[in-house]
């Protein structure tokens, strides 16, 4: 609490002639005291004002750059597009899989034609060597013809001849298909061997995919959920903040009530200082009192002017003409 | 485009309390400390309604209004009262002058920001 002003407590005792004389000292100390108050309330409300409304600001900042709706959409969308990227990956895999089982079945269907051309060139040789057996038995027939049989003994050899080089035809077939069956059982069991291998590769790198998939979907919900948590934290920290600036409003009325105060007690300071005997200022201050009806700003002045308690006031009346 | 909103009020809390409401509502906001101020501010912008405070130091919110309304450019622009003046004479005052509605402080500004939606539509 301030100590009273002691010049103006001297100045009052040496000049006060009347009671009204002097409170109407008291009322200009009064009403400068009350008006330094009101100035360093507002000043301070003001301040404070300005410095929720830059918190306010920094949190839209704040919200606006996280932006948490589309944020998650964006990160459940760019899981989905992972997930879709990596499955194509897998179908070419399995496309490459598929391909080579094909090229295995293709070699298969050539070894069954190698064991037909073996039978072909078995068959060729038989054909050699009973052609042989004709000729051995032309040539026999020849001899026995005597000299008439001299020249079909020649063509029972040419015959003879010929069906053995059939033979040794035969034969170097059956020798190269079996070469060729060999090489084509060779790299059918290598294809097989590989396709084995392609199986598991893919197994496991849809496998390993599924894993990673899953770690990232746990890792961005965990990211989405922390980024909600903040934003709804701090969406509430701004609407408590904007809650108390509408409570400072109480400065903006108070401050009138306290101008209208001061003013009065200006008014009444001047017209005191002219009477001339309490019976006038007694008078003066009846007929101020009533004018200061006209003055008033808010419900709760004029009920306190009643002496009617003013217990809490109204807000947000709005009225349409 | 955003619908532009006079502001008149000499609290600046007041102001800053009503033009966080107004910008996060989506509007542009311009301030002006008294009713003078406000008709300043009126030939260089365009505004689309106008809130004002009644009780103003230079010139008040119904001297404000009066002027507005003589003004060729806003004489059917709609004018919220936004104040602590809450008998009946006053807003009869403000009703005369040409004011559309009237809000008592304090204020809600969810009010505020609904009155000003069915003006500024209107």
């Amino acid at each position: 609490m301030e100590p009273p002003d002691a010049d103006a407590l001297v100045m009052l005792e040496a000049t006060a002639a009347t009671p009204a004389n002097g409170v109407a000292r008291l009322l200009p100390i009064w009403s400068r005291q009350i008006e330094t108050s009101r100035r360093q309330t507002e000043d301070a409300i003001i301040a404070l004002t300005d410095r929720f409304s830059a918190i306010v600001q920094r949190i839209d900042a704040a919200l606006s750059a996280h932006g948490t709706g589309s944020q998650s959409t964006e990160t459940g969308s760019d899981a989905q597009h992972s997930r879709n990227d990596l499955a194509l990956v897998i179908d070419a895999l399995k496309a490459i899989q598929l391909s080579r089982n094909e090229l295995v079945g293709q070699i298969r269907t050539l070894t069954t034609y190698t064991a037909e051309l073996h039978k072909m060139a078995t068959e060729v040789d038989q054909i050699g060597f009973r052609t042989n057996m004709l000729s051995l038995n032309a040539a026999i027939e020849a001899a026995h013809a005597g000299e008439s049989g001299k020249g079909f003994a020649v063509v029972a050899t040419e015959v003879r001849a010929l069906s053995n080089a059939a033979r040794d035809t035969g034969k170097q077939i059956m020798k190269k298909v079996g070469l060729i069956s060999e090489a084509l059982g060779q790299i059918g069991r290598s294809n097989e061997e590989v396709a084995a291998r392609d199986d598991q590769a893919v197994q496991a790198s849809d496998e390993r995919i599924r894993c990673v998939l899953a770690r990232f979907e746990r890792s961005t919900a965990a990211l989405t959920a922390s980024a909600e948590q903040s934003h709804t934290e701090s969406a509430a920290i701004k609407a408590e903040i904007c809650e108390s600036l509408v409570q400072l409003q109480f400065q903006d009325r108070v401050g009138q009530i306290l101008s209208q105060v001061v003013a009065s007690m200006n008014d009444l300071t001047t017209q005191t200082a002219q009477s001339s005997c309490a019976a006038e200022a007694a008078q003066l201050a009846t007929e101020h009192a009533e004018r200061m009806m006209s003055t008033y700003t808010t419900a709760e002045q004029r009920l306190n002017h009643q002496g009617i308690e003013t217990t809490s006031v109204e807000q947000s009346a709005v009225t349409f003409f | 485009m955003a619908k532009r909103i006079l502001l008149v009020d000499d609290s600046a809390s007041v102001r800053t309390v009503a033009g966080i409401a107004l910008r996060g509502a989506g509007y542009e906001v311009v301030e002006a400390a008294n009713g003078q101020e406000g008709l300043t501010r009126l030939n260089g912008e365009r505004i689309h309604l106008i809130i004002s405070d009644v009780n103003m130091p230079v010139l008040d919110g119904i001297g404000f209004l009066k002027e507005v309304k003589k003004h060729p450019s806003y004489k059917f622009t709609p004018v919220i009262m936004l104040t602590t003046e809450a008998g009946e004479d006053k807003k009869q005052e403000g009703r005369a002058a040409g004011a559309k509605a009237w809000i008592t402080k304090p204020f809600q500004p969810q009010v505020m920001l609904d009155a000003v939606s069915k003006l500024v539509m209107a």
